[in-house]
């Protein structure tokens, strides 16, 4: 392993060091400076405090926004598990067509999202759909469906096409060969696409900013509170959704890493 | 139980993946309570056979009788058939005797007949404490007698195991040989085993079918096999063998010429009528194992002929020469005699006179 020169690996670990700092850095400021208060435009050091966080707790827009951020993630969930895992599927073992289908459904996940979003927004308006949370909702899942099936798909694909077989092999029918063989290999990756889902969705600003109504979500309502300028509160609310992201994505990686299904058991 | 009813008839059944066919024309019968075991190289169908046996995949031609029933468009989850495959194919999420049970409990059988019967499957295959273990945590032979397992539970009219020791090493595959015998002469079921390891299907089968190419080439006991090989991939594919091409001469009785390199060679045709039957100057082979060539002194009658020692080689139990036979159709044949502790009594270079009992020789068509 150690076949570089010393002088050369310790010029590869201080930049390695050096790029973790930059990159990573600026994503502890917020949440390093959410626990002092901020006068004058200057963080003031001298007195730590929770005083931002409670402000944040007795701030209804900010709270309503919450909900509606955790409903609209709730609903993305369901919809693009659901149909991810029947696309999966549908599409596993099958050749045509697949090819295609994969496209449309990445198109959206690695397109700009101003591009999907207003995409999104002129459909809706041609087919007379009121902006709402239901046109959130959609946005969503069209957006992260990409993330749902991809996972699932992978986990098809590595299951070894015998188990089915031999499900019907011993007699079972198709419902019970899908219920009691497929759905429980599928299943932790259905529960991990469904985090990252989530998470993709509560962090989701411009295509929500696009396509939703009167209510807003935590990051648009975010966004709204940066224009009118730098408060407090706004670096407890970034710490908080950074957190919550990082828990998610930790989470989502618990169950997506291939483990032995035993010793997830004992 | 009768060793001599058909259980199953495979009758001119074809297979082809999309244009390119692999299994042409194949003629089929499994008797009921034997071991059969389908030998051959690797791609010559011997999986596809099973698969169409097993309902896995359709037939692209003929038909396949369970009792004289055709069964061809059974579907496989009502076929009185389970597999043992080859990866084990283990429910991963399942324990040991949730993997057992299952066959029993898609079917809806009440909860306590199922304990009763996996305890009893279990026992029978020695795993009786690891019923709570899930497949990762067992060893590779573990694994193979769940899968066993599983399939015996439902209790099939036949058996299909697909190279289900091909992943075992040298001395488990030895204890797994004796111990699916034993199985299957307590339980009596039939067993249709795949393997490419001839060593294997001699050891195990009460007979053997021979599989190159897609077709069968020879159906018949281990014996059979070894001895009255009825082609020319056969003869070699089955131990050593050595093979001198040339023309037939006439039969007489039980025994019929042929005219070698090596000189006139008289081999014996007993039970054999298509060799009876076949022309004069027909290309064939004498065919003699290297166990039946030895050297001639002043008695011997049969078939001789002088040859070369191009090299000795050490066996343990028995000691293998390589021969050259001189003229312009040069032979390659190989001797093979019991070992002694005091050197073997040929030398290399040493020109020697060789022979074969008649008998002991067969003759194969080209
Ligand atoms: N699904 C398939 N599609 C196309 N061709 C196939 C398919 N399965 C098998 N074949 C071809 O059919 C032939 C026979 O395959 P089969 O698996 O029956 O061989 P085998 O005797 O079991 O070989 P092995 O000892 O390697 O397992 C091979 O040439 C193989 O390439
Ligand atoms: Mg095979």
């Amino acid at each position: 392993m150690n076949a570089l020169p010393r002088p050369s690996t310790i010029f590869l670990a201080a930049i390695t060091a050096l790029v973790a700092v930059l990159l990573y850095s600026p994503l502890f400021v917020p949440i390093v400076s959410s626990f002092f208060t901020i006068s004058h435009g200057n963080v003031d050091w001298s007195s730590p405090t929770l005083a931002t966080y409670v402000a944040l707790a007795e701030n209804h827009d900010i709270l309503a926004a919450l909900r509606t951020t955790l409903i609209v993630g709730v609903c993305t969930v369901i919809l693009s598990v659901v149909s991810g895992t029947l696309l999966a599927l549908y599409y596993h073992g099958r050749r045509s067509g697949r090819s295609f289908l994969q496209f449309i459904i990445f198109l959206p996940f690695l397109m700009p999202p101003i591009i999907s979003g207003l995409a999104l927004l002129i459909f809706f308006r041609e087919i007379h759909l009121e902006r709402s949370l239901l046109t959130v909702v959609i946005g969503h899942t069209v957006f992260v469906l990409a993330i749902v099936y991809r996972t699932v798909l992978m986990r098809l694909q590595s299951m070894s096409r015998t188990l089915v077989e031999a499900s019907y092999d011993l007699g079972a029918t198709g419902w019970q060969t899908f219920w009691r063989i497929i759905l429980p290999n599928l299943s932790s990756a259905m529960v991990g696409g469904a985090i990252l889902a989530f998470a993709l969705s509560f962090d989701e600003t411009m295509i929500t900013i696009l396509v939703t109504g009167t209510q807003s979500t935590l990051p648009v309502r975010l966004w709204a509170m940066m224009r009118l300028g730098f408060s407090p509160d706004i670096n407890a609310l970034v710490a908080l959704i950074l957190m919550f992201t990082v828990l998610l994505c930790v989470l989502a990686a618990r169950f997506l890493i291939p483990r032995q299904m035993a010793t997830e058991r004992t | 139980m009768n060793q001599n009813t058909d259980l199953l008839t495979l009758r001119s059944v074809s297979k082809s993946y999309g244009t390119v066919p692999v299994l042409h024309d194949i003629d089929l019968s499994i008797k009921d309570g034997e071991f059969l075991t389908v030998l051959g190289p690797s791609g010559s169908g011997k999986t596809t056979v099973l698969r169409l046996i097993g309902g896995l995949e359709p037939l692209t031609a003929g038909e396949i009788r369970l009792d004289g029933q055709d069964i061809s468009r059974m579907p496989i989850n009502k076929r009185p058939f389970n597999t043992v495959f080859q990866d084990y194919a283990l429910f991963p999420h399942m324990t040991v005797s949730g993997n057992v049970g299952y066959g029993l409990s898609v079917r809806h059988m009440k909860r306590k007949e199922i304990t009763r019967r996996v305890a009893e499957a279990l026992e029978l295959v020695q795993l009786g404490r690891f019923a709570d273990r899930f497949p990762a945590q067992l060893s590779g032979g573990q694994r193979q007698r769940v899968a066993l397992a599983r399939a015996l539970i439902c209790q099939p009219r036949l058996i299909l195991l697909d190279e289900p020791l091909a992943a075992l090493d040298l001395e488990l595959r030895r204890q797994m040989q004796e111990f699916l015998k034993s199985i299957q002469r307590e339980i009596k079921t039939t067993f249709l085993f795949v393997t490419h390891d001839q060593e294997e299907a001699i050891g195990m089968a009460d007979r053997i079918c021979v599989m190159q190419a897609g077709h069968i080439r020879q159906l018949g006991t281990p014996h059979d096999l070894y001895y009255k090989p009825n082609c020319e991939f056969v003869a070699r594919f089955f131990g050593e063998n050595n093979l001198v091409p040339g023309k037939l001469g006439p039969a007489q009785g039980e025994q019929r010429s042929i005219e070698t390199a090596l000189g006139r060679l008289v081999c014996s045709i007993s039970d054999q009528p298509h060799l009876k039957a076949a022309p004069d100057g027909a290309s064939a082979f004498a065919a003699f194992r290297p166990e039946a060539l030895h050297m001639a002194d002043a008695t011997d009658s049969g078939n001789s002929f002088s040859g070369t020692i191009a090299d000795l080689a050490f066996a343990g139990s028995s000691t293998v020469a390589t021969i050259t036979t001189g003229g312009d159709a040069a032979q390659r044949l190989r001797l093979r005699m019991p070992s002694r502790i005091d050197g073997s009594v040929l030398k290399s270079g040493e020109t020697v006179s060789l022979c074969f009992a008649p008998h002991e020789g067969h003759l194969v068509l080209a």
